[in-house]
Formats: structure tokens, sequence, C-alpha cells
């Protein structure tokens, strides 16, 4: 009988796993992720067409409650130019042009916080509040949650534009130090064979989920201002 | 030295901080000086504080498990990595660890424990219900205990299966040496157990009234003991969303060469049915739980009939969620019961392909549904024909996977092993479960039976019945593989035995008890029922007993009898059986070919799965 997994055993005795396998599975952790975020926001596109259909205390939507179309509309459009400075990065990195990636992932970051802080405006600067009503409801909830995924969107681009700048004199074979990676000092070799490789599966992902984003950015924009109370 | 190991990244530190996080986060949500809401405003109420403080426990407790140091490094650009703390000992089964063995066997610990938190509370119901006076326990506290006994149930055993088996068993299954994603896999587990933690704090802050569905509107005007059922499901959402990303991915991208989809074991079919209910279906019960906190601390009016919201909308909501669920419990289970049946019989599995139809098939119907919780709640009644009949249809591929088993079994030579009978037993409770289910999907049977006893203990034949004996089975079944020691088969069979009659001896009688009208949640009973429950309540502590036996086996044999399982106790061919156990860290000295039939049983198709690897240790 052999001893219990792991004791004894050393990760040199693991063999260091190509990139491509960590590649695949971001590129469709990526399209699983957006399919669950799609579903988070169906839960509210069913709030907002059922308590409009409903309106039970006629309260749906006072006269009151207009949230800002200029800012609304601003929000989508940074949310999609985002997702398309994005998308031309990668291109860019894919035609090996890689310091044209880092400047177009660099304003795609600085969008995405352009977006936060545009969405913060809308929510202190609007003269309603969460509590006015089913339709005010449903917009902060909505926002809010769009908000926090637009968050993690920008956290994701950060690291894989942090790696890209970090590695930049180095291509994609670039040896990485032992235990540099989760900063084990008792790693005697990197688990991934050259993990720089990443980069452009990371790109791909990003792209991917930012479309996601931004395609619910213009469904949001679309139910939640444009269409009548 | 010890100092130092006390200090590092481990479940010491990450209880330390998480309770520091909470109070500072009480604190800080204390700030707020203003009433969060208006009704509140005289019961110096707070929900704002305690939410705040839950999450800053969230954030210490995971800060303490080492979860945000690698999240960090990224920030900074260093690339990404696999493994952490795969090789450090006992010490990995206590933290953060990416080897997937070592998650399932957390989770099977971790599970357990809650399981019996909630089994417990069971048997404080049965204790209350010997007597149809409110004598032993309060109204409240009963309701309390009601919905402890369902929420830890329910939260829990969504990854009963999944945690411990699929995380430990689907990489070996299809030939990897790990999941997709291993702090992912990590995550899950630790976000559960903290789930559960945080759950036990609802009697500090009064419990909570609603079951384990927290209708509205009782969950916005409940006290702040709801406030913990809430955390508890959104980071049981968040855990059960990412375990079914992980797993899809793994099975989607690490099948080893040669392992097409036609050739997956069935139980890995299983999983991936349930990977993608996980995956749709707790965003939704995440948003909804965001909408309640929201009604509760920013006075939006989702639920709110007063102020136009509505509590009808949370009650679809939740079952959009809700009836998915029902099959995320279910389905690993049928994966189980086949992938033993086969073993058993020495046969091939029968009706591959129309197994993994019925899994897929009750998957997709699972969405089609919902809204048959709703007849007696105010159903556009041109809508009940639909739901009616999509509901009927699911009996369809449920029947698929009974059609499977039974043709296994058919002329097989069957021999009789605990996990067998723990199979066996899955099929007979699970059938009595989907025939009483065809009464409470039946619209006019509906209206009579729904809320009552009879639709309690139908739901405990489908779920204590199905989950939890496919659950056993899987522990008498791969525990030895995954501990490499035997379980004490004598003493097993007893636990079967007292296990199966006592939980027959338990529901059966409820369907009967909610025929003649006893209602579900109440405290009280009409006296003419006594002595039915006296009989469930007794049936229901022998079941508890036999509780007491599996876990006086299992801790004998696994911690103080240790006598050596061997590779394959059971004379399986699937390739987890053919490594050794417990299986090594690698799992594989070289990543194998799976290109042979998944089921080579009996006497024309007998060549082994492995058909160019070596899965020996390695050298």
């Amino acid at each position: 009988m052999s001893s219990p997994a792991g004791s004894g055993s050393l990760y040199h005795v693991v063999e260091r796993e190509p990139p491509e396998v960590m590649a695949r599975n971001l590129r469709i952790a990526a399209r699983l992720f957006a399919s669950a975020m799609v579903f988070a926001f169906i839960a509210f596109l069913f709030a907002f067409f059922y308590l409009r259909a409903l309106d039970a205390s006629a309260v749906w939507q006072p006269a009151t409650v207009k949230p800002s179309l200029a800012l609304g509309s601003a929000a989508m459009l940074i949310l999609v130019a985002a997702a398309i400075m994005i998308r031309l990065g990668l291109r860019d990195h894919r035609a090996e042009r890689r310091p044209a990636w880092r400047i177009k992932g660099a304003i795609a970051l600085a969008l995405l916080i352009l977006f936060i802080v545009v969405q913060f405006v809308s929510w202190t600067t609007q003269a309603f509040g969460p509590s006015d009503g089913p339709y005010a409801s449903v917009f902060f909830g909505w926002t809010a949650l769009l908000t926090l995924f637009v968050v993690g969107l920008t956290y994701w681009l950060e690291t894989t534009l942090a790696t890209s700048i970090r590695y930049r004199n180095q291509g994609a074979q670039a040896a990485i130090d032992p235990g540099h990676a989760s900063g084990d000092a008792h790693r005697t070799a990197p688990d991934i064979d050259s993990p720089v490789a990443l980069v452009r599966p990371a790109i791909e992902a990003v792209t991917t989920f930012s479309t996601a984003v931004a395609g619910v950015g213009i469904v949001t924009w679309i139910v939640l201002y444009l269409l009548p109370a | 030295m010890i100092l130092r190991r006390l200090i590092g990244f481990n479940l010491l530190s990450a209880v330390v901080l998480g309770i520091v996080g909470f109070y500072v986060g009480w604190w800080l949500g204390n700030l707020d000086t203003s009433s969060n809401l208006a009704y509140f405003a005289d019961t110096g109420q707070n929900d704002v504080a305690l939410f705040t403080a839950y999450l800053t426990c969230i954030l210490g407790f995971l800060t303490g498990l080492g979860f945000l140091k690698y999240p960090i490094n990224r920030m900074l650009g260093k690339p990404a990595s696999l493994r952490e703390k795969e090789t450090s000992g006992s010490s990995r089964y206590f933290g953060l660890c990416t080897d997937h063995k070592v998650v399932g066997l957390q989770y099977l610990i971790g599970i357990g424990v809650f399981v019996a938190i909630g089994g417990i509370n069971a048997m404080l119901i049965r204790i209350e219900l010997l007597n149809p006076t409110a004598e032993t326990i309060s109204a409240n506290n009963y309701l309390t205990i009601v919905g402890l006994h369902g929420t830890l149930m329910m939260g829990m055993m969504t990854s009963g299966i999944l945690g411990p088996f699929a995380n430990y068993l689907v990489p070996i299954m299809i030939g990897a040496r790990r999941m997709a994603f291993p702090r992912i896999e990590a995550l899950t587990f630790w976000l559960l157990m903290l789930a559960g933690v945080l759950l036990m704090t609802t009697l500090s802050y009064g419990g909570f009234p609603t079951g384990w569905t927290g209708y509205a509107p009782l969950n916005i005007e409940a006290n702040m003991g709801i406030d913990s059922y809430l955390v508890f499901f959104v980071l049981v959402g968040v855990s059960m969303c990412l375990l079914g990303l992980n797993m899809l991915a793994t099975v989607i991208t690490m099948r080893a060469p040669g392992l097409t989809w036609g050739k997956l074991p069935i139980f890995v079919w299983g999983v991936v049915a349930t990977s993608v209910l996980m995956l749709l279906a707790a965003p939704v019960l995440f948003s909804t739980l965001i909408m309640v906190a929201l009604d509760r601390t920013a006075q939006t009016s989702f639920f709110n009939t007063q102020l136009g919201g509505s509590s009808y909308l949370y009650e679809n909501l939740f079952w959009i969620f809700g009836h998915p669920e029902v099959y995320i419990l279910a389905l690993p289970g049928m994966g189980i019961v086949l992938e033993i049946i086969v073993v058993f019989s020495r046969k091939p599995l029968w009706g591959y392909r129309l197994a993994v139809a019925g899994m897929l098939g009750i998957a997709l119907m699972s969405w089609l549904v919902w809204q048959h919780h709703l007849f007696v709640s105010g159903i556009n009644a041109d809508l009940r024909p639909f739901y009616m009949l999509s509901t009927e249809l699911v009996s369809l591929p449920t029947g698929f996977i009974f059609v499977c088993a039974l043709g296994t079994l058919w002329r097989g030579r069957i021999r009789l092993e605990v996990p067998m009978l723990f199979a066996l037993g899955w099929l007979f409770n699970f059938l009595i479960g989907g025939l009483s289910g065809v009464f409470l999907s039946d619209v006019p049977s509906d209206v009579t039976t729904h809320g009552s006893f009879f639709s309690m203990a139908h739901f405990h034949y489908t779920i204590m019945g199905g989950l939890l004996f496919s659950f056993f089975a899987a522990i008498y079944f791969w525990v030895p593989k995954m501990t490499g020691y035997a379980i004490n088969q004598r003493w097993a069979k007893v636990h079967f035995w007292v296990m199966f009659i006592a939980f027959n001896s338990t529901f059966g009688p409820l369907l009967v008890i909610g025929f003649l009208g006893m209602p579900r949640r109440t405290v009280t009973y009409a006296g003419y029922l006594q002595g039915a429950n006296t009989w469930v309540s007794i049936s229901a502590f022998v079941l508890g007993a036999s509780m007491l036996v599996f876990i006086a086996n299992f801790v004998w044999s696994l911690v103080f009898a240790r006598v050596p399982a061997g590779s394959n106790p059971w004379g399986s061919k699937s390739i987890e059986w053919q490594l050794p156990s417990p299986v090594p860290v690698e799992n594989f000295a070289e990543l194998p070919t799976l290109d042979g039939d998944p089921y080579p049983y009996g006497d024309a198709n007998d060549a082994t799965p492995v058909t160019s690897a070596q899965i020996g240790p390695p050298a």
C-alpha cells in the first residue's frame, strides 16, 4: 500500500504541465462564467417585467423617478468601448504587436474605472433613491450587480496586463523562478511550463467575458433607460 | 516552529481573523446611526451592521486561510500557478490545499458534521411532535429548528456528492492530475464551511421563521436572524456556482486522450448534468437573496407589497432556482447508483446512452416546472396545465434511469455487498418518491396535499431516500479507495438494514398523515393524529440511531482498526480502482490514454479500460 496522498512527494516529480492545458481551461471558464453572469441578471430582468406588469399599488415608476439618460448612455458607451478596446488589444497580441496591446489594455482599464465612477455619479446625483418604488429598486439592484461584475472584470484585466508588463521584455518561453508565482518557498519547480505563455489565453478569456459584460450593459441601457414606464 | 505554524495561513488564523473581522464590521456598521429601516427603528435592529459584520468576517476568514495571497500576487503581475500546500503533511487538511483528493476528504468530513447537526435538529422536531401541543419547544424555537434543519440539509447536501466524491474522483476518472482550477476548488469548500457556521449564528439573533424556502413577506419582516439565512445561501450559491464551473471546465478540457464523451463513466455524466444546473441556477438564487438583503437594508421594494413589490415575485424567483436545486441533489446520486450496480452485477451498463439522455433530460426539464410549487399560491389558472404536464413529463427521463438500472441488474451476477444494498435501497425509495410526486404535480390532488406532511414525506423520499442513500453507497464504495482502509462490513450491513427499515417506517406513515390533513411547519396538530405521530417519532429515533451506528463504525474502522482495504476490494474495472489506495498526490505516473469501453464487464467484453498507460505510483 502506498503512503497517504502527498506525503513524501515533491513537486518536481510531477511533470510540468504544458500551458495549453491551462489555456483551454481559461477559455472555457470565461464562457461558463459569462453564462452564469447572464443568469444572475435574468433574475433582475424577471423582477423588472413582473413588477412593471403588476404595478399593484400604481407606484411602479413615479414621475420623479427618472434616471439620467445621459449618464446611463455614457456608462453603456464606456463599457462597450472598453470591450472593443480589449478585443483590439487581443488582435494586436495575436499579431505580436505587444506594446500596442499593452496600450489598448491600459486604455480599457481606464475606461472600466471610468464606468465605475460614472455609475457612482449616477447613483449620487439623481433625484430618487432605492426606496422610491419598484422601478427604483430594480434600477439600483441591477446597476449595483453590473458594477460588481465590472469591478471583477477590471481586476481580471489588471492581472493580465500586469503580467504582460512585468514580462514585457521576455518571450512566451520566459523562465520563471520556482515558487515565484505563488510565493511558495519550498517549491522546486514551476508547475506550469512557461506560465508567461498564458498571457494570450488570459487576454482571450478577458475578451470573452468583457464582451458578455458589454452585452449585459446594452440590455441594461435598453431596459432601464429606454423602455417606457 | 510550532508558533510559526500556528500563525501561518491556516484554519486557526482564519477563525481568529474571521472573529476579528466580524466585530470590526459590526462596529463599522453601527457607525451608521440612522436607522436603516424605519419600521425597525423601535427595535434597535440594524441589519446593515450585521451584513457588514458578516462581510468582513468572510474577508477575514479567507485572508487567514491564505486565499488573498495569490490574487494579490497576480495583481503584481506574477504569473499563474496551480499548486499550493499539497505536500505539507496532515496540516494540509486544515487549510488551503489544492490537491483535489484532500479537498474531497475535507468536504466529506465537513459536510458530514453539518448534516449531523441537521439530523439532531430533525430529532428535536420529532421530540416536539410526540405531543400534539407545544410543550417541549416553543413555537418560535420550533420554527427556527425546522428552518435550520431544512436549510442546513439543503444547503450542505447541494454539494454532498460533488464536494467529496466528484472532487476526489472526477479528475482520476477522466485521467487528469487535477481539477481545472485547484484554488477555486479549495475556495468552494471553505466558503461552504463558513456558510454553515454563519447560519448557526442565527440563534444569537432570534432565529428565523421561514423554513428553508425563506418566503416573502416573512423574510423582510423577520428579525435579524434571517440575515444569517441570507448570508448562508449567498455563500452556498457562490460555492455551488464555482463548483459547477470548475467541474464542467475540468470534464470539458482535461479528459485523457481517447476519452470521448461516449466513453465517460456514468458518474461523470451525472456530475456534468448537475454542474450545468449548479452553474446556472445558483446565480438566480444569489440575485434573489441580494434583493431580499436590499429590501431589508436599503428599503427597496422588490417583495414588499405595500411599497409596490410582490411576495409572489420572491416565490417565483426562489423556485426558478429551487426546482433545479432538487435535481442538483438527485442527479449525482443516479450516477453513483448506476456506477455501483454495474460493478456488483458484473455486467456492462445497460442502455448507457439512454441513461445519459435521462440525466440530461432531467436537467433540461428541471427549468420548466418551477410553478408547480405555486399551484395554490396564486398562479394564473391558464398556466396550471402546462406546469402540470411538464412536471409529469419529468418522470419520463427519470424512468430512463430506472430502466437502465433494472436492465443492468437483469440476469447479472448480483453481489449484495453494502454499497449495492444502498444502491438497491435508493431504487426503492426513489420509486416511492417519484410516485408520490405525481400526486403533487397533479393540480387537483396538489390542492389537497400542498403544504401538508404528504409533500414533506414525498420530498424526504426523493432527497433523503435518494440522495442520502446514494451518499452512503458512495461512502461504502469509495472511502476504502480514498483512505486506504476498509470499513467493517458487518456493522455496515446493520447500518443499512436499520436505516432502510426505519426510514420507511418514518416517512411512509407521514404520507398517510399528510393525506389526513396534518400541515407542515406547525408545532401543534390535531389530537387524533398523535398515535401515528408517536410511531413516526420512534421510527425517526431509530433512524437517528442508525446514523450513530454508521459514525461509530466509520470512526472505528478508519481511526482505530485501520485494516488495509487493498487497491481493488470490489473487483471494479474503473480506472480509479487500478490505482493504489489511497491515490498518490500525482494520481498517475504518466497521463493515461483511455480509449476502451468504460464498463468492460462480462465474458465477451472483458478488456481493461486503460489501454496504454502506466497507472502505478511514480517511480
